[in-house]
């Protein structure tokens, strides 16, 4: 009960923000793009669309959301309510995951993708992943700024490999590199059993890391020990 | 004057802290070695292995426009994240009511990001050209992305109340940029639909090799400039 009503707040949080707004909007001019690109170009296009914006939403949000939440003097109440760390982590991914299913399945479905199972996997695993990374640096700064350039590294790190394996121009071994498997995934290719070990390693890894890091800012709130 | 210039040294200050200076200095100069020699690499490459014909070189005076428009919209965006910081901290209407004022908040914070970001365009353009540039060509792209660029801070503290809604505006507002692409790929009149976009103009005088597209494209950016300002003022409040 607690869960579903942070889950459904988290939701409220990001429709009154604009979030929902914001993606229909960019859902439209991304349909726009990809019914204007020749066929041959479309699978590929809407593979890269979707695996940089709705999945990777979370990177690129959650340091304005957690230091709203920060400035509005919401984490303190956290920290006092019986809620979890785990609850506050799995409202922010299954929420934000929650736009980046809905976006990426109708990209998907415009771009003509061949498995629309494994895409929403790819998109939700990539999500995940984004999610709990952008958590993880929120946790830790102190404005948008410092946020921005904390991610950079993410994003070359997840987006350059994964481009390259697209287009087939990165080394073999990579194709167990999470990201890489996610991108396999959202592209409809088939995938590596052991990337995906690899993959749910790293998302259990993150979830731990997140938790901990969420815990550690709750109880550091307002500069003193609780 | 000095309480302007007292203010954007405190900013600097503020977004040296975050490493974000560097990272501003960097920018320009990383994007700008990419274009110039990563573009033409690309293409030869993909020539060599293709075969097929050039299909990046046609379009070098849109890479001139990017990479005009790069440089004032990451100055520009860095500024509006910390006017937006001090909104969340209602420090804005304490500085307001400070001898800086508000219009000379606003300067301080728009004013002088886009002038420097002006300042670096003009010096880096010539260096990191694709096509061939006359000075009026280089002072063209540099004056009209400068202001593309206050236009896109001036959209994010305008529509949004807080950071999380100037992370959803900045995504949007980005988007402006690509307006450079429409004389490209859409056949004119269906491409001046797009003329309210300033970006639109800049990549018709790169296509056409004309600068009497700088009357509309600044026309275009007095526009969205009057339209935003009044927003603004209420926004400093």
């Amino acid at each position: 009960m607690r869960f579903r009503h942070l889950l459904l707040w988290d939701m409220r949080f990001q429709a009154r923000y604009g979030f929902y707004l914001l993606y229909g909007f960019l859902t439209a001019l991304y349909l726009l793009l990809l019914v204007s690109l020749p066929q041959s170009w479309k699978k590929n296009a809407a593979a890269i669309l979707i695996f940089s914006d709705p999945a990777a939403m979370g990177l690129f949000f959650m340091g304005a959301i957690v230091l709203l939440e920060k400035s509005q003097r919401v984490t303190s109440f956290f920290a006092v309510s019986p809620l979890s760390a785990l609850e506050y982590v799995c409202a922010k991914v299954l929420s934000l995951s929650a736009i980046g299913l809905l976006v990426a399945a109708v990209l998907a479905a415009a771009a003509g993708c061949p498995s629309l199972p494994s895409m929403l996997v790819g998109t939700f695993l990539s999500s995940v992943f984004f999610t709990l990374t952008g958590i993880l640096i929120a946790t830790k700064i102190t404005s948008l700024n410092q946020f921005l350039l904390a991610t950079v590294p993410v994003e070359i790190l997840a987006f350059v490999p994964a481009i390259l394996h697209l287009f087939g121009i990165a080394p073999a071994f990579l194709r167990f590199f999470p990201p890489n498997v996610c991108m396999d995934l959202i592209a409809g290719r088939g995938f590596s059993v052991i990337g995906l070990v690899f993959t749910a390693a790293l998302i259990l890894l993150l979830f731990v890391a997140a938790c901990r890091c969420v815990m550690k800012m709750w109880i550091s709130a307002g500069g003193v020990k609780l | 004057m000095k309480a302007i210039r007292l203010s954007f040294f405190h900013m600097l200050k503020l977004v040296r802290q975050d490493r974000m200076l560097l990272a501003a200095g960097l920018a320009p100069l990383l994007a700008g070695t990419a274009i110039h020699f990563g573009v033409p690499f690309a293409e030869k490459i993909r020539i060599r292995f293709t075969g097929l014909p050039a299909i990046l070189s046609p379009y070098y005076g849109l890479f001139d426009v990017f990479f005009s428009s790069i440089t004032p919209a990451m100055f520009c965006f860095i500024a509006a994240m910390v006017m937006l910081e001090e909104r969340d901290d209602h420090i804005d209407r304490y500085l307001s009511v400070t001898g800086l004022g508000r219009n000379g908040y606003i300067v301080s914070r728009i004013g002088f990001p886009a002038l420097a970001a002006f300042g670096v365009t003009a010096m880096l353009l010539p260096v990191f050209h694709l096509t061939p540039l006359s000075v009026g060509a280089i002072l063209f792209l540099s004056l009209t992305g400068s202001l593309q660029g206050v236009i896109l801070s001036l959209l994010i503290v305008t529509i949004s109340s807080n950071k999380l809604e100037g992370m959803a505006v900045t995504k949007l507002a980005s988007l402006m940029m690509l307006g450079a692409v429409i004389p490209y790929f859409v056949p004119a009149p269906f491409s001046f639909v797009c003329s309210f976009l300033p970006s639109f103009w800049m990549g018709k005088a790169m296509m056409e090799g004309t600068l009497l597209y700088l009357l509309p494209s600044l026309a275009a950016e007095g526009g969205w400039i009057a339209v935003l300002w009044n927003p603004l003022c209420k926004a400093c409040r």
